[in-house]
């Protein structure tokens, strides 16, 4: 006997060289996790800014200035980790929040802790007993927006502009009404009426400075959007609320029909490109049929 | 409930692609080196061939060009990104993709009809095939699922799959990028690790050995020997 044959008939790895080994990059991965922190300071500018000011005035959210004098620490940190489960459970002052943010839910905030929820509560009771906040909001143009701001805005949109700092185009994920075609992304939500939903220019425009909802954070933090493409894409938001395009719901649909009409063809492309395979092996040869010796 | 979630999400995002990774390496250089005549697609083509050919071919081409198609955008990200900034481009893709997405579909659910309707591929059939077909099953379905509802995946994947994915192979994972995502993109990206997981117990380790003739080898030539008379 040779010795490939003695080698084929060694038993199959045990389970437990699998399992050690397994174990041991396992321990080696959980140490990079406990490494990543972030200052309250900065945890606040990514994750509350785009909705929140600290006497600045209403965005999406409130103004947070004292808002520990308007609420008790513990509600406020029972509100911040979960922010749904507070409204489902039907607590007032969490159903008041809510109709005042026009139904806008405030989004759970990954990696948020009780012990940072408090040091964030710390931050703004600080940042509230100064005469201006670090957190007073963003300045925007007020100016009236014109059509050339409108169709920048549909560009960057589109991605037909690039974002400057290589953000990926909305239409990645998001769509809006009248697009045409096959439309825009599903991943996020339709945009069509987002600046009526987050009550209009200046929230809407604080929203873009850091988007904050989980998916859009990682990406955005990396590529943050200039204030010219804020106020091009919020330009383009107004309109498109104001526009009743055609409704591309059906997208989807027309999507996966284009798909399986594509499917078919490929299918009789190789059809047509193994029309000499054979159609059967042993059932010509063992029935007695003609010998083949072709393809 | 919160905090649930997140053990849940590190483990199934932040650890599960290591112990796959893991599984997958030292379970497949060990299977060579004592089980080298195992490597083998095993092919039951012998037994059936009509149907077997609706089965592999669309799988075959199919998978590959999905497979392709998600390492350009994991080493070319900005590349697919800039390809994608006219949506007319981004529809040429999208759609390419998806037919070749229900290809595979279509291919598998074949293999997988044939496998259980037909005796003699039947009783070649062992346990690791039936699980390893459920597996890929989820995968198809789920990833031709997220392709059409979650649109368009070329461009989110770049955007926010790739960081994830190279982050992973950096040794410093940040499940950031895809904790948010619906539940069919994080049932695509947990049952991926499955696969990668299960990969050298199975068939599928015909793809590593190279050279790999099956996809422009020439048709199978059978010769028989005896005339027919002496058959009989």
């Amino acid at each position: 006997m040779n010795d490939s044959c003695r080698a084929a008939r060694k038993p199959l790895p045990t389970l437990w060289s699998c399992i050690l080994g397994a174990s041991f990059v396992l321990l080696l991965v959980m140490f990079p996790e406990s490494a990543r922190g972030q200052e309250t300071a900065a945890f606040f500018k990514q994750n509350c800014y785009s909705c929140h000011t600290i006497n600045g005035g209403r965005l999406v959210g409130p103004d947070l200035h004292n808002v520990t004098k308007r609420k008790d620490r513990e509600w406020l940190v029972r509100f911040m980790l979960n922010p749904q489960a507070m409204i489902d459970r039907g607590d007032p002052y969490a159903k008041q929040i809510l109709d005042e943010s026009r139904g806008v839910v405030m989004a759970q905030i990954a990696g948020l802790t009780r012990e940072r929820a408090f040091l964030l509560l710390d931050l703004i009771e600080a940042e509230s007993a100064l005469e201006k906040s670090q957190f007073e909001g963003v300045k925007f143009s007020d100016r009236p927006f014109t059509a050339q701001d409108v169709f920048q805005g549909e560009q960057i949109f589109k991605g037909l502009t690039p974002l400057a700092n290589g953000g990926p185009a909305c239409m990645s994920c998001h769509t809006v009404r009248g697009l045409g075609l096959l439309g825009g992304g599903r991943l996020g939500a339709d945009l069509t009426k987002v600046s009526e939903r987050v009550g209009g220019r200046k929230p809407l425009s604080a929203w873009l400075v850091s988007p904050a909802t989980t998916t859009m954070q990682p990406v955005f933090k990396l590529h943050p959007i200039e204030p010219e493409e804020i106020l091009s894409l919020v330009a383009f938001f107004e309109d498109s609320a104001k526009r009743v395009g055609d409704d591309d719901s059906v997208a989807p649909l027309t999507f996966f029909l284009i798909g399986l009409a594509g499917m078919v063809l490929v299918l009789g492309l190789f059809d047509s490109l193994w029309k000499n395979r054979f159609r059967a092996v042993r059932r010509p040869l063992v029935s007695g049929g003609e010998m083949r010796t072709d393809a | 409930m919160g905090n649930t979630h997140n053990y849940l999400d590190q483990l199934l995002f932040g650890v599960a692609p290591y112990l796959a990774l893991a599984l997958f390496f030292l379970v497949t250089i060990q299977r060579y080196r004592a089980q080298a005549f195992t490597y083998s697609s095993l092919s039951s083509q012998f037994l059936e061939n009509e149907r077997h050919f609706w089965g592999m071919v669309p799988l075959h081409y199919g998978i590959l060009v999905v497979i392709a198609g998600h390492f350009v955008a994991f080493l070319f990200p900005r590349t697919v990104l800039a390809w994608n900034g006219h949506p007319v481009r981004l529809y040429i893709l999208e759609i390419s993709a998806l037919i070749f997405g229900l290809l595979t579909l279509l291919g598998l659910m074949s293999t997988l009809v044939r496998r259980l309707t037909y005796s003699k591929v039947r009783t070649v059939t062992s346990i690791s095939d039936i699980i390893l077909h459920v597996l890929l099953l989820i995968q198809v379905v789920s990833g031709v699922y997220v392709a059409v509802t979650c649109s368009w995946g070329s461009s989110w994947f770049a955007a926010s799959a790739t960081p994830y994915l190279w982050s992973i192979v950096m040794l410093d994972p940040d499940i950031s990028y895809v904790i948010a995502m619906p539940f069919a993109v994080k049932l695509h990206i947990v049952n991926a690790c499955l696969v990668i997981g299960f990969f050298p117990f199975t068939r599928l380790v015909h793809v590593l050995v190279i050279p790999n003739p099956y996809l422009w080898r020439k048709p199978q030539v059978v010769r028989w020997n005896r005339s027919p008379e002496a058959r009989n």
